[in-house]
């Protein structure tokens, strides 16, 4: 075996035998069942309150679809207007018996066509509707045949957001995946780049350092360390989801199968003609598990490698922080700049970032997740954040030869300037 | 062999070693000698490899030492670590696999050594449990299970008691014995005298002296003579000589210090004329008093004569 599988081996067996990895792994595991099953829970205690609606639109159309809708057991239209306040309001909903939702009803070519104001997107069981398909039917009578090829089929106006997203709904769900994912990013990274300085902290200050310098290249050991550390990372990650699909067809973030964006379709168009909700936990598009993969794998050696550099040049744990400070803001900063993305993931501001080394991962993966970003720029990232990897191992690896043989005060920056020259 | 070539290392504008010079036969156990930041640790570190050299070379068998020559060496450096919670039979073959050996070897060796040190009832505890004189016998076995051809000992028998420093010394004993090189630097005379067949004193990143110990006793210049009873029929001899007067010891033996080309035979003859002469004792120089010395000494090139 040779030096880079050999530490790798070795590492990997440590930690995933430590005690550490164990409790966090499986507190994990607890911690998505939970974040799963508990939106379900609420959405299922919220359902109670779901069944009043306030109805708008012209006559006679609006009669016969309150007819419909109250006819149907689930709703009932506790207000009816012509038209609704704009804009529409929470406490507009409030002031009518906390009404789930406004819906306008009109004509479009024929077809019925709602506008919907849901009071939480997350919790409108949007099923109820299937109870409109008589209009639906109705107004496409002496329609052409293509035209009545989708009669069954409600138009529907749910503020679309994102171009990528079929409605609100679908967009409101794709946030929260990617909220979850970016959070699940910054997570693993910070913890397995901790992992590697802890390791390389461990091994400089109880004198190891000196004894595997002199056996091994530092590069191959620095490499074997940090693999091992994002193997770690993604097994525990691999559990975590594996923990998630196991609880997902218990809860209500469930796709239909024809849904067409794929990404999230719990009430996107599609379910209310295919009426059910699908059980199959598709609930990530693999794209975007690519990129999470893609873009965890470039934070992770980007901040890794250089947690590791600084944990070489201390001589005792309580020196740790002082030096990895420097290396922990750019984490923070990007995790903050990610969370910009995920509200305004085209503005100019998120699409630089997405191309600023070390912020890069986060924002671009956020970017990816909740909107849809132009090929060039996916390609451009990668490329970036590759050579950004490469950079990280060639620096981290002199600063890593040197400050592992360091000892006593804490190098001055020119010092480590000159380990980086040499 | 090894042979260290008027090697230079700096750190900064810090000189830490200046043209060191030594060599050593297969088998061979050369002791570095040297107040603390002398520049011992550096060169051995030069040895191995981990510190370039700024100017010099060092070779091993006539070749330069690179990364699988380094393979065949084995490292005890003065500041000992061990991963804590790794466990001790574990740790081992860890370190020898580090050094080429294949996992069933270096588990089967680590139990010769584990039972060579008396320490194989903690094969399966975590180092981190151990004392600190076990500890050290678990590195010992990690630095030597691969069979080195060349041991670098970096204060060896600092910080153990009498009992696991006579343990240490056995085992530097029985792999001479078996052919092993080594290098090894301590500030226990007794010790470094006993393993060591040849000498490098080192003084302020310079070699002071070095040799093999008679050699460095020839270069002595004194020998200290020790004459009983106290008469001053005895003392007259010294002093016709041109000798001076005696230091006394605590036991009221008269000392001379008197020049190595003396001619002790002469001086015995007169003495035992001179008076009733119960004791004349001629002492080589110890260890001890040839590193002083040397040190005390300003450089020169160091070779003894």
């Amino acid at each position: 075996m040779n030096e880079v599988g050999l530490v790798f081996t070795v590492e990997f067996m440590r930690k995933v035998r430590s005690r550490v990895f164990l409790i966090a792994t499986f507190a994990g595991v607890l911690s998505i069942v939970a974040l799963v099953l508990i939106p379900a829970f609420i959405t299922h205690a919220a359902k109670s309150s779901s069944d009043t609606i306030v109805l708008a639109g012209p006559e006679p159309l609006r009669a016969r679809a309150a007819s419909l809708l109250q006819k149907h057991h689930d709703f009932r239209v506790v207000y009816q207007a012509e038209r609704l306040p704009q804009p529409m309001t929470v406490g507009f909903l409030d002031d009518h018996e906390k009404a789930a939702a406004a819906v306008v009803v009109s004509e479009h070519a024929k077809r019925l066509h709602l506008d919907v104001y849901p009071r939480d997107a997350a919790v409108f069981d949007e099923v109820q509707f299937r109870s409109l398909v008589p209009l639906n039917v109705e107004l496409a009578t002496g329609a052409s045949a293509a035209e009545t090829e989708n009669v069954a089929k409600i138009e529907r106006s749910l503020h679309p957001l994102e171009k990528r997203f079929a409605d609100a709904k679908s967009a409101t769900f794709a946030r929260g995946i990617a909220f979850g994912l970016v959070f699940v990013l910054y997570f693993a990274i910070i913890i397995a780049s901790q992992s590697v300085m802890s390791a390389v902290a461990e091994e400089k200050t109880s004198r190891i350092a000196e004894i595997l310098v002199a056996t091994i290249s530092p590069v191959n050991l620095l490499t074997g360390k940090t693999l091992a550390a994002a193997a770690l990372a993604i097994l525990q990650i691999a559990i975590w989801v594996a923990g998630a699909v196991l609880v997902l067809p218990h809860s209500q973030l469930t796709t239909s199968a024809t849904d067409p964006s794929g990404i999230v379709a719990a009430g996107a168009g599609d379910s209310l003609t295919n009426g059910a909700m699908a059980s199959g936990p598709n609930l990530i598009e693999p794209g975007v598990l690519i990129a999470f993969a893609l873009f965890f794998i470039f934070g992770y050696l980007q901040y890794a490698t250089l947690y590791a550099a600084a944990a070489s040049l201390i001589s005792r744990t309580e020196d740790l922080g002082m030096v990895t400070t420097p290396v922990i803001l750019p984490v923070v900063g990007a995790f903050f700049v990610a969370q910009y993305a995920l509200i305004e993931p085209e503005a100019p501001f998120a699409i630089v970032a997405s191309f600023v080394p070390f912020i890069s991962p986060f924002v671009m993966f956020t970017r990816i997740a909740i909107s849809a970003v132009p090929v060039w720029q996916i390609v451009l990232a990668i490329v970036e954040n590759g050579l950004l990897v490469a950079l990280c191992f060639i620096v981290a690896g002199k600063v890593y030869r040197i400050g592992m043989l360091l000892y006593g005060k804490l190098p001055t920056p020119k010092q480590v300037w000159n380990a980086l020259r040499a | 062999m090894l042979v260290v070539d008027r090697v230079q290392r700096s750190f900064g504008p810090v000189a830490a070693v200046r043209n060191v010079s030594f060599q050593c036969e297969r088998g061979g156990v050369v002791g570095l000698l040297g107040p603390n930041g002398a520049g011992k640790t550096t060169t051995m570190r030069m040895i191995l490899g981990i510190y370039p050299p700024d100017s010099g070379s060092v070779t091993w068998n006539g070749k330069p030492i690179d990364r699988i020559v380094r393979k065949r060496f084995g490292y005890l450096p003065e500041e000992r670590g061990l991963y804590a919670k790794m466990k001790v039979r574990e740790q081992i073959a860890y370190f020898g696999r580090l050094h080429g050996m294949q996992e069933f070897d270096a588990l089967k060796r680590a139990d010769v050594w584990l039972a060579r040190l008396d320490i194989e009832q903690y094969a399966k505890r975590p180092s981190g449990e151990l004392s600190k004189g076990n500890q050290q016998k678990v590195q010992l076995a990690c630095a030597v299970l691969h069979e080195p051809e060349l041991l670098v000992l970096d204060e060896p028998f600092s910080g153990l008691d009498p009992v696991n420093a006579q343990i240490m010394l056995d085992c530097i004993t029985l792999l001479r014995d078996e052919g092993t090189t080594f290098v090894l630097s301590s500030h226990q005379m007794w010790q470094i005298e006993y393993a060591c067949n040849s000498f490098c004193i080192i003084g302020a990143g310079e070699v002071r002296a070095s040799g093999t110990l008679a050699e460095l006793r020839r270069t002595f210049p004194t020998r200290t003579v020790r004459v009983l009873p106290d008469l001053p029929e005895i003392r007259a001899v010294f002093t016709e000589r041109g000798f001076g007067e005696p230091h006394y010891d605590a036991d009221g033996t008269l000392r001379y210090e008197l020049a190595a080309s003396t001619d002790f035979g002469g001086l015995l003859r007169a003495a035992v004329a001179a008076g009733p002469l119960e004791s004349f004792d001629r002492e080589e120089p110890s260890l001890n008093q040839i590193y002083v010395r040397a040190l005390d000494a300003a450089p020169s090139d160091g070779r003894a004569a």
